[in-house]
């Protein structure tokens, strides 16, 4: 069972506008299963959040924060202490990302592409990263944020690093600072269970690379003879809206193949596949137009 | 409560990094309050020279792209590029708060198993705070900053 995992949002414990109950409120409202709190270099708001979440029953919490750096922002999920990230260093923040991996934490690199100086300074991500090892996720799509110039290049990123072999999950977030409509907006989803502890599933499906970035479709996929059925799956995300047509683009480091879906599924024989040890897939509805971009499916590998 | 410290400097253009306050606590307190300001957060009509405006133009285009009129890059300007500080803590190097919100004057304060959002409570300060100005953005020289520790001494305490 796919559940959804909205992992970017703040409080007034940073600058936002909404409170952890008004957070809660917001999560419950639209149906989601696990919020996390990643407040701007603070936890503060953990204890708060973690009393309240008994009266939001169905709704689970993961625990985080989003480093905000000069060079730009990491997120931080299942961290339960303050790393210290003052002697952050654009050109080594393997230290950083390995500091907070040692307390426990999963690390990703939110927003990469956004804008940043001269006007906000460290949300562009202008950090030079040579080891992978301890980046765990990468935040393809931060809601808020222009989807070709800042999303589009996050996710192509993503998808070129896959390729290269490096070995991070793909998450898409709110970056919620208020109240907002989340409906056709993109969240993580991932294999899970509500009487699991969600950080731990969480944890799993990152580093496992089990995680779809969708506006309320994903697409599944299970070995059949001598190649893969493809299916989609309706995630019931409020107000998302279906569409007759669904394409999938399927790209290995030799090629890309786009194939639309017959109904809801897809029977493609290996031989179809591009070929290469890990493929990125995305499902788009209609054409492939960026603003027609339903889901960001795990590698296949 | 009794002022323990306070310091004020002069930030300069484009100074990225941050500016670290030790204090030694003669006494436990039972409260305290860590006050900061700064001005010049924004720039008035008059701080815009064609010059900087073509230095940002430059700037925005080469790094993202963007080319927008005299009109709206005057808007970014004076409403989208701003002096940004924050404010950090901690005791003991074990964190106690940070102030995210963009304000020019913010304050830190813990009393009674309370603190303010952004800060964890702490019930008794005692040994060595670290009060850490962290500068993100400053868009004109000679941004002002002052920052100010005030605490509510326990009297019956020994000295440290």
């Amino acid at each position: 069972m796919l559940r959804r995992y909205e992992l970017h949002n703040h409080t007034t414990h940073s600058d936002a506008s909404i409170t952890c109950r008004e957070l809660l409120e917001v999560m419950r409202e639209d149906q989601v299963q696990v919020v996390a709190l990643t407040d701007h270099n603070t936890i503060s708001g953990h204890r708060e959040l973690r009393e309240l979440l008994p009266a939001f029953p169905g709704l689970q919490a993961v625990f985080g924060m989003e480093y905000t750096t000069y060079y730009g922002h990491i997120l931080c999920l299942n961290l339960t202490r303050y790393v210290p990230w003052d002697r952050i260093d654009r050109n080594c923040p393997e230290k950083l990302f390995a500091a907070c991996r040692a307390a426990g934490a999963l690390t990703g690199i939110a927003h990469p592409f956004s804008y940043g100086a001269p006007f906000a300074r460290g949300c562009r991500f202008d950090m030079h990263v040579r080891d992978f090892r301890d980046v765990d996720f990468i935040e393809v799509f931060n809601n808020p944020e222009p989807l070709r110039e800042v999303n589009i290049p996050a996710l192509e990123w993503w998808e070129d690093l896959t390729l290269q072999g490096e070995h991070l999950a793909a998450t898409g977030g709110m970056d919620l600072h208020g109240h907002r409509d989340m409906s056709m907006m993109f969240a993580t989803y991932l294999e899970g269970d509500a009487a699991h502890d969600p950080g731990e599933d969480l944890a799993r499906a990152v580093r496992g690379r089990r995680t779809w970035v969708s506006r309320g479709m994903a697409l599944l996929w299970t070995p059949e003879g001598d190649g893969f059925r493809f299916r989609l799956e309706d995630l019931h995300k409020p107000g998302f809206r279906p569409a007759s047509l669904y394409l999938l683009t399927i790209r290995s480091q030799a090629g890309q193949i786009t194939r639309p879906l017959e109904g809801d599924t897809l029977y493609l024989p290996l031989s179809d596949l591009p070929p290469g040890p890990v493929r990125v897939l995305r499902l788009y509805r209609k054409n492939t137009d960026a603003e027609n971009l339903i889901c960001v499916c795990p590698p296949m590998t | 409560m009794r002022q323990l410290f306070h310091a004020e400097g002069i930030l300069n253009r484009d100074f990225v990094g941050q500016i670290t306050y030790t204090v030694c606590l003669e006494k436990p307190c039972r409260a305290m309050d860590i006050a900061m300001t700064f001005d010049r957060q924004h720039f008035s009509e008059e701080d815009i020279t064609p010059e900087m405006e073509e230095s940002v133009l430059l700037e925005i285009r080469e790094k993202y792209g963007l080319s927008p009129d005299p009109c709206e890059l005057r808007r970014m300007m004076l409403q989208d590029m701003k002096t940004e500080i924050h404010l950090l803590a901690m005791m003991n190097d074990t964190f106690i708060g940070c102030i995210h919100r963009q304000l020019t004057e913010r304050h830190m304060h813990f009393e009674n198993g309370l603190a303010t959002e952004g800060c964890l409570p702490v019930d008794r300060f005692e040994g060595v705070l670290q009060v850490t100005v962290l500068v993100f953005n400053v868009i004109m020289d000679g941004t002002r900053y002052t920052l100010s520790v005030s605490g509510e001494e326990d009297q019956d305490a020994a000295p440290v």
